[in-house]
């Protein structure tokens, strides 16, 4: 391992294996570790029962908890926690993915209509199938979602489409499936329709160590994803020909990558429900934070996504008063304007560059 | 572990699962109840907690209460429907509306809780505080106050259910003898009124008490009127048969959430819907129309059962 500089002549860490790190990147990755403990601990000491952040270090150093801060540290906010950090990252990473290939920022799960067709297919199963056993609805939203990815590959053309090409016919595709499952929510009997609609809104309700259990390999299986196919992102972030160029082998590549990002959006869309702009709005600011590309963009936009959605039930659990403040919306509190300051100043510094 | 330990603890362990009896609810899940719950909390408070408060028992908490025990919703129903009967102090709440507090719900520390069969979801999460029992609340599901009947044999107060029973039965005689006709098989239909018409379901006290009268349900499948799916309470009707409808009593109610619900606003919210109704609607023409209060008469309780009572004896003395 040793210090030297890339091309542009900023400061990178080459590895033996021949990986190279930039440290501006390994310093935001760092800063998004801290940052994600402690989000993390302030989850911990937000709720109900009195058990604040500053009981923590008392209890990781061996001391007792009542019955009810027991409970609410390992049955309610830990779950919370973990499931709230593996479903941001999850769908954070997702959206970078779809990012690179569209070759278009605002490319995420919801825009190619892969939440929706996972949401659908959820949908679908409760409503004409109440009774089907609880293992089932993983399987319905990753059918769901590999259906319109089969889908948007066979309308586009396979390897002769553009990114643009599959963006638009995800939007077609994304519209039509929100169309129907809008049908579902108004046709329904009332209290279906209200739990359709809470699960539509995002929640870490159901968090439980189940669910933990069911999303963890998931989780586990976007790291060595994110290490396989952080090359080609690369290549597809340079465009379609450019990648020919590079020796991508687009033809299978592409549907494969797909395939990839259906298999962990659905996980997360099993696990909360839809995490609406979170996947645009994760990669952006990461890669405000720290500019980056391939592996790197693909690992920090996930830890940015966790923290948000960390964060995010934070919000809804410590400030919510009287209303309930769905996972969805505090997401769009707490990110939106993160995201509007990040790109301002990202516009004030091109400005002062030009 | 020394046996002078062990034995006290096993027999005290034994003490705990003699109170304790298993049944199956209406999911057809086998739950271990206590014998005589004393720390209920419910999930619906229309159909569970008045049913229950109904029998005299006070639930410990109550979806859609805050911390103190005030209502989030647009009407108490504890205190609309029993009055100086309603729980004091108040069930205390478990969270926002949509948004339960498993924490708050665990501080109440229950013995019991009661869910409806849309609580399924939940039942693993909360069997981690207490034994969850779901009671089937839908219309098609059950009958009139057939949910109080239930609840009362699964928490030991079928003397108590049978004791309000007769004193309903001897009141239903009362206001009977004093209808100036005999409603022995005249039809009735029971309209509520949200941002459309609904007819109400077979569920509540109004139709056990209206059926008890003597009336029988116009048949709405046979003139084609139903339209969407229903829910607990209502089965929405098209619009379009509204005006064809001609039952022997016509029942309107407009929703709950409405902050007035007398005649008068229910009659300009029937207005709204369906514009020109006392010109064309026969049982409006012809004094065959009652209205109620929702929020009294809507719940599977007793107390809702009476309530309709109430209003037939008005409308009666008219």
């Amino acid at each position: 391992m040793r210090l030297g500089r890339a091309t542009d002549g900023k400061p990178v860490l080459r590895l033996k294996t021949g990986l190279q790190i930039r440290l501006g990147n390994l310093g935001a990755a760092g800063f998004l570790g801290l940052l994600a403990v402690v989000v993390t601990a302030v989850a911990l000491g937000v709720g109900a029962t009195r058990l604040g952040i500053w009981d923590l270090p008392g209890i990781l150093t061996g001391g007792s908890l009542s019955g009810e801060q027991a409970f609410a540290l390992w049955s309610v906010r830990l779950p919370r926690a973990l499931i709230g950090f593996m479903a941001g990252w999850l769908v954070a990473m997702t959206g970078a993915m779809l990012q690179s290939l569209a070759r278009n920022p605002l490319a995420d799960p919801g825009l190619f209509g892969l939440s929706q067709g996972s949401m659908l297919m959820i949908m679908l199963l409760i409503v004409f199938m109440p009774d089907a056993p609880k293992e089932a609805i993983p399987l319905a939203a990753l059918a769901g979602g590999l259906c319109v990815a089969f889908l948007l590959i066979w309308l586009v053309g396979g390897s002769h489409s553009s990114g643009l090409a599959i963006l638009l016919m995800g939007i077609a595709v994304e519209t039509v499936l929100s169309s129907i499952s809008s049908l579902l929510i108004l046709y329904t009997p009332n209290e279906t329709s209200y739990a359709l609609s809470d699960w539509l809104a995002g929640s870490l309700f159901q968090a439980s160590w189940t669910g933990i259990a069911a999303l963890a390999p998931w989780f586990l299986l976007s790291l060595p994803a994110a290490f396989l196919i952080g090359r080609a992102l690369r290549c597809y972030d340079l465009g379609n020909e450019m990648a020919l160029a590079l020796g991508e082998p687009i033809r299978w590549s592409r549907p494969a990558i797909l395939v990839i990002a259906v298999l962990l959006s659905s996980a997360s869309v099993t696990a909360v429900g839809p995490l609406i702009f979170l996947g645009v709005m994760a990669p952006h600011l990461a890669g405000f934070l720290s500019p980056s590309t391939g592996r790197v963009r693909l690992i920090l936009s996930g830890l940015t996504g966790g923290i948000l959605v960390v964060g995010a039930d934070s919000l809804t659990r410590g400030l919510g008063g009287e209303v309930a403040l769905p996972i969805g919306l505090s997401l769009t509190l707490l990110g939106v304007p993160l995201f509007i300051i990040s790109l301002r100043l990202r516009a004030l510094r091109n400005m002062q560059t030009d | 572990m020394r046996l002078s330990i062990l034995i006290p603890a096993l027999l005290a362990a034994n003490t705990v699962f003699a109170a304790d009896r298993t049944v199956t609810d209406d999911a057809g899940r086998s739950v271990t109840v206590p014998e005589d719950p004393q720390r209920i909390v419910v999930l619906h408070e229309p159909a569970l907690g008045v049913p229950i408060a109904d029998l005299g028992l006070a639930p410990v908490g109550s979806y859609g209460r805050d911390d103190d025990g005030g209502t989030l919703m647009a009407v108490d129903f504890y205190d609309v429907i029993l009055g100086p009967r309603a729980p004091d102090p108040m069930p205390k709440g478990i969270g926002v509306l949509g948004n339960i507090d498993l924490e708050k719900l665990r501080a109440l520390n229950p013995d019991l809780i009661i869910g409806t069969e849309y609580d399924k979801d939940k039942t693993e999460l909360f069997s981690a505080i207490a034994p969850i029992y779901l009671q089937n609340s839908s219309t098609g599901l059950v009958r009139g106050f057939g949910p109080t009947k239930a609840l009362a044999g699964l928490l030991g107060r079928e003397e108590e259910f049978q004791v309000r029973k007769a004193d309903y039965l001897a009141r239903l005689d009362r206001v009977r003898s004093e209808l100036p006709f005999d409603p022995e098989g005249r039809t009735y239909l029971a309209l509520f009124l949200t941002d459309q018409v609904n007819a109400v379901g077979e569920m509540s006290g109004a139709v056990q008490a209206i059926e008890d009268l003597g009336y029988k349900r116009l048949e709405l499948d046979k003139v084609g009127a139903i339209s969407g799916f229903g829910s607990t309470l209502l089965v929405p009707i098209s619009p379009e048969i509204v005006g064809r409808l001609d039952p022997d009593l016509l029942i309107v109610m407009s929703t709950f959430t409405a902050k007035e619900r007398g005649e008068a606003a229910i009659q300009a919210a029937l207005t709204r819907i369906v514009p020109g109704w006392e010109r064309f609607l026969k049982p409006a023409r012809e004094g065959r129309i009652l209205y109620l209060d929702s929020a009294q008469v809507t719940t599977p309780s007793i107390a809702s059962a009476e309530k309709t009572l109430d209003a037939f004896e008005a409308w009666s003395g008219r």
